[in-house]
Formats: C-alpha cells, sequence, structure tokens
C-alpha cells in the first residue's frame, strides 16, 4: 500500500469535495429558508459563469469588476425569479414548486444555448497550473482556492443565519402561515434566499468553469451538489460541507480501487450509490433536522 | 355623534361575507366590533365561521384562498379590506393562529425575534423579551430549548409571546385553550386577562370552551352557520338558557324518566 498515493488522492478529494460544497451551498440556502429542493441551481450555477464571462471576455471588463458586478446581476435575477414564478406558488404542495424549479433549469439552459451557443469557453481567472507540492503531495491550485471560497461562503453564511434577518429566513422554512401571522414578510424572504443562491451560484460557476470551461455540462453539477446536500441533510450548511469532503474522498479513494476492476466510469456509481443509500437508511442526511413529532 | 361611536371601537366588521375558492361562503354577513381596551369572544360549534372571521380580520384568508366578498373591515377607523396581512401586522393586528404553529426548529428567543418589526432596536427587542419571560416564566426556563419539545401550554404561551413582540394594539387568539390541561387554560387566560390591563390591548377571543372564556372577557359573540346569533355581556349570555345548555354544558336537572333519545340540537332563527 503506497500511503503517499493514498493521501494524495484523501486529499485532492477532499479538496473537489470542498467545491462541490461550493455548490451545495446554494441548494440549502434555498431549502432553509423556504424548504423547497431548488433543482434549478445547476442551470443558475451555469448562468452565473456565462454572465461573468459577457462581462469579462465580450464587455472588456476586468476580472476583479466581472465578478462581484455578475454577483449582483445574479442577485436581482434570484429575487425576479421569486417574483415572476414563485409568488403565486407560495404555500402550494411542495411538488409543484419542486417541478417549477425543475423547468426553470431547463429554461435556463436552453436559453444559454440559444445566446451563448454550445463551445466550451474558458473563465482563465489567471491561477498558475504549475503543480503545489505540500511534502510529496501533489495538489491543484484552484481547487485549493475553490475550497478556500467554499470555507469563507460557509463561515459567512453561519453567521448571516444568527442575525435577524437569517432567523426570519428559518422562521419561514418552518411554517409559513405562522410566518405571515407575525408579519414576516414570506415573500420578501424566499426571494432573498433566491438572490443569494443565486451569487453563491456565481461563486461555483467561476470555480467549476475554471476546472472543466463553461458550456453546458456546468448545469450537471446538479447531480453531485444534490447528493451532498442531502447526504448533508438538506438544511444544514455545515452539513453540505462535511458531506462534500465525505464525497469528494469517497469517490476520489474508491474510484481508484474500482476503476480496474470495472474498467472506468465508477465515479458516478459511487455517487449515484452515496445519494441512494443516503435516503434510505438515513434521510435527513447527517445533520438535518428532524421533523418533530411529540407524544 | 356616529364619530364618536366609531373612535369607540378599535375595530368593527361590518356585515362581512367571506367567500372560499370564489365558491364557498363561509361567513355571511358577520358584524363584530371590539370595543378600545377590552376583551370579546366568539363564541360556537366547529365549522361555525369563528376561524374565518379573525382571518378576515386578520388578512390570512389569502393564504387559503378566500377572500371578502362583501361588507368592510375597519380598525382605529381605517378600512382594511384590501390591505395585505403583513402589513396589517405593523398597523396594530396580530392573529395568533389555531394549532399554536410555534417555529418548531428555532428556540423560543428565536421565535421572539422572528417576529420583531422592522426597524425594533436590538435592546428594545431585549426588554421585550425579559416583559414576555415575566409574563411567562414557564418559558423563560427554557429559553434556548428547540421549541417544538416545549409542553404544549408552554407552546401556546410562546405563540402568545410571538404575537407581543409585534407590539399589537388588538390581539386576536383561536382556540388557545384547545388540548390544554383546566389548569393550564385558566393560568393562560389569568395571563392574558394580565396582559389587557396592564398593556391596555383589546383582545379578540376564539373559544370553543365558553365556560372559560365568559370568566374573562366582556362580551360575546354567538356564532353559528356563519351567522351572528347572538351578541351580549358576558353575565347575560352566562344566564341565557339555550347557552347554558349548549355551550356551557349545564341546563335543567336531567331527569332519567324523560330523556331523549337523540341528542337535542338548538335551530337558530336568523
Amino acid at each position: 500500500m503506497d500511503w503517499v498515493f493514498l493521501s494524495e488522492l484523501a486529499i485532492n478529494g477532499a479538496l473537489t469535495g470542498l467545491l462541490y460544497s461550493l455548490f451545495a451551498i446554494g441548494l440549502v440556502l434555498i431549502y432553509k429558508a423556504s424548504s423547497v429542493p431548488n433543482l434549478a441551481q445547476g442551470g443558475l450555477t451555469m448562468v452565473g459563469a456565462y454572465v461573468v464571462l459577457a462581462l469579462s471576455h465580450d464587455a472588456g471588463l476586468p476580472l476583479w469588476l466581472a465578478i462581484p458586478l455578475a454577483a449582483v446581476i445574479m442577485f436581482g435575477l434570484g429575487f425576479g425569479i421569486e417574483r415572476v414564478a414563485l409568488r403565486r406558488l407560495a404555500g402550494r404542495p411542495v411538488v409543484m414548486i419542486l417541478m417549477l424549479t425543475l423547468g426553470l433549469d431547463i429554461f435556463l439552459r436552453g436559453i444559454t444555448l440559444a445566446i451563448w451557443g454550445g463551445t466550451s469557453r474558458s473563465v482563465d481567472l489567471g491561477v498558475s497550473y504549475e503543480p503545489l507540492f505540500l511534502g510529496d503531495i501533489f495538489v491543484s491550485r484552484i481547487h485549493l482556492v475553490g475550497a478556500g471560497v467554499a470555507l469563507a461562503l460557509f463561515v459567512a453564511f453561519m453567521l448571516f443565519f444568527r442575525t435577524r434577518t437569517g432567523i426570519k429566513l428559518r422562521a419561514i422554512a418552518d411554517d409559513y402561515m405562522a410566518s405571515w401571522s407575525v408579519g414576516i414578510s414570506v415573500e420578501r424572504g424566499v426571494g432573498l434566499s433566491w438572490a443569494l443562491a443565486s451569487v453563491v451560484a456565481v461563486a461555483a460557476g467561476v470555480i467549476w468553469g475554471e476546472i472543466q470551461g463553461v458550456d453546458q455540462a456546468l448545469s450537471l453539477l446538479l447531480l453531485k451538489g444534490l447528493t451532498v446536500a442531502v447526504l448533508g441533510g438538506l438544511d444544514s450548511i455545515l452539513g453540505a460541507v462535511i458531506a462534500g469532503i465525505i464525497l469528494g474522498v469517497v469517490e476520489n479513494v474508491g474510484a481508484d480501487f474500482l476503476d480496474p476492476l470495472v474498467g472506468g466510469g465508477s465515479r458516478e456509481l459511487i455517487v449515484a450509490a452515496v445519494l441512494i443509500l443516503t435516503v434510505m437508511i438515513r434521510p435527513h442526511g447527517l445533520f438535518g433536522r428532524h421533523d418533530i413529532e411529540r407524544v | 355623534m356616529q364619530e364618536k361611536v366609531e373612535a369607540e371601537h378599535i375595530l368593527s366588521m361590518n356585515s362581512v361575507e367571506v367567500l372560499y375558492d370564489n365558491v364557498m361562503l363561509a361567513i355571511k354577513g358577520v358584524s363584530v366590533k371590539v370595543p378600545k381596551g377590552e376583551m370579546i369572544a366568539l363564541l360556537g360549534s366547529n365549522g361555525a365561521g369563528k376561524s374565518t372571521t379573525l382571518k378576515a380580520i386578520s388578512g390570512l384568508l389569502k393564504a387559503e384562498r378566500g377572500r371578502i366578498s362583501r361588507g368592510e373591515v375597519t380598525f382605529q377607523g381605517t378600512d382594511i379590506t384590501e390591505v395585505l396581512a403583513q402589513n396589517r401586522v405593523g398597523m396594530g393586528i396580530c392573529h395568533v393562529i389555531e394549532g399554536r404553529r410555534v417555529f418548531e426548529h428555532l428556540t423560543p428567543d428565536e421565535n421572539l425575534t422572528a417576529a420583531a418589526p422592522r426597524g425594533m432596536s436590538r435592546s428594545a427587542l431585549n426588554a421585550e423579551n425579559e416583559k414576555i419571560y415575566d409574563y411567562f416564566p414557564r418559558l423563560a426556563e427554557r429559553r434556548n430549548s428547540q421549541a417544538g419539545y416545549l409542553s404544549g401550554g408552554e407552546q401556546q404561551m410562546l405563540a402568545i409571546g410571538r404575537a407581543l413582540v409585534t407590539q399589537p394594539k388588538l390581539l386576536m387568539l383561536d382556540e388557545p385553550s384547545l388540548g390544554l390541561a383546566p389548569f393550564l387554560v385558566e393560568e393562560i387566560f389569568g395571563i392574558l386577562q394580565k396582559i389587557n390591563q396592564e398593556e391596555g390591548v383589546s383582545v379578540l377571543l376564539v373559544e370553543q370552551n365558553a365556560l372559560a372564556a365568559l370568566e374573562i372577557v366582556s362580551q360575546g359573540y354567538l356564532i353559528e352557520n356563519g351567522r351572528v346569533v347572538m351578541h351580549g355581556t358576558a353575565e347575560a349570555l352566562k344566564s341565557n338558557s339555550d347557552i347554558q345548555e349548549f355551550y356551557l354544558g349545564g341546563g335543567e336537572e336531567t331527569d332519567f324518566h324523560n330523556v331523549k333519545h337523540y341528542s337535542r340540537r338548538k335551530r337558530w332563527l336568523s
């Protein structure tokens, strides 16, 4: 057994996992504030990346300006989605809202394809591709940057949910009717959660766009992001971070063992197995809230 | 003269009709007035339209696809029939909805914070919380545990406390005694009375437990089939023989030779 190689796999897996967490934080934000799993997060992430590209490469702005500007635009888009589409469905069965988010995802994919075409483009953050050696272990710099962004957002949102606005968002997730009854603007709260998730989508879109290029495939991150969010417990930001690390390590190390046996493609199998087993064995995930039933 | 009468009532509802889903007529011309600073009860059996009446006042009807199709609701002299629910809370109407409905995954402290009006300073909120914990000392002990695990009585207290944070002028409660032991009902009603006297909050109470309600209110309305069938002071209602028989569970002494083998049901002529 080569321990150096194994720990390299594990460390790089954990870093990739934190990038899944970066994506999953967006899902958790919306779930935490409205109890709806947002299937459009993949589409939003892709749009986030395209908006950054449009501002930097097409309009010629420097990246340090293009990224915050894209965040502002996406923040507005998040609010807009609530205003135009979700508001009519407030208080309706979750399955209807779920279908709406699925439709939104398809819409976002279609519209990006129509505007920017299907060719893959690169963000070019300017992060060096020179390998970075920590002792004997090789790590990728861009993964390290992305993991840092994920952890920074994690801390920011943990603090946010302790503020008064954050508490109001959690109250909305618990009970729409009770929230209305004490004067909380449920509509504005849900809008805010979508706006914040759209900002997270910009961060995830830029990092993932740098790693794998900006094209339609970016929206497929939803599958891994959803697995991480479910494993972490859908409404727990801490859960999303820890579950991301777990999934990343299991996927990277597991694939190294399984790939020679099955001839490749075992990564997707491992992710699918984690998702299915989580739902079967621990539906509330590692840190998810349980529905409280008193006797 | 007319204006003076209006000013004395913090709330008046004039022949309000409510439609659900544009077809189902839930209340059919209900008129209720709440004099400023008093406690009023709405009594009646299940499905009579009491909760709908409260929702028409708080604006929560909209969340259940109901609307006021006729009549109007005025609060402190302003017509609020078209005002959004969340803005009515800002005006001073707070509705403690049926079944307690505390924010289960939040602590009692966070439940109170969630209800804080926009722009309330942190120190004002803290002072408000301490006042509420003074009214409900039981809650103070559990202020940092998850609200979903509080007992039914504690949850009801929290629901009332949460409503008080919104600084209501009119507090409406839908069946606060539901599922609670009699001694708890007495405790909570006692506290309500205290809040009414100390804060000058007007109270509109919906209750099936007429016996307990009539002890603390000054007037009561009896609602059946979506209509007000009787209105009077608490004293007058308590001594009314129909009320005694059907809502207070008293009535004439039972003579078992003359027991009727069907349950008598009052038919109100209106």
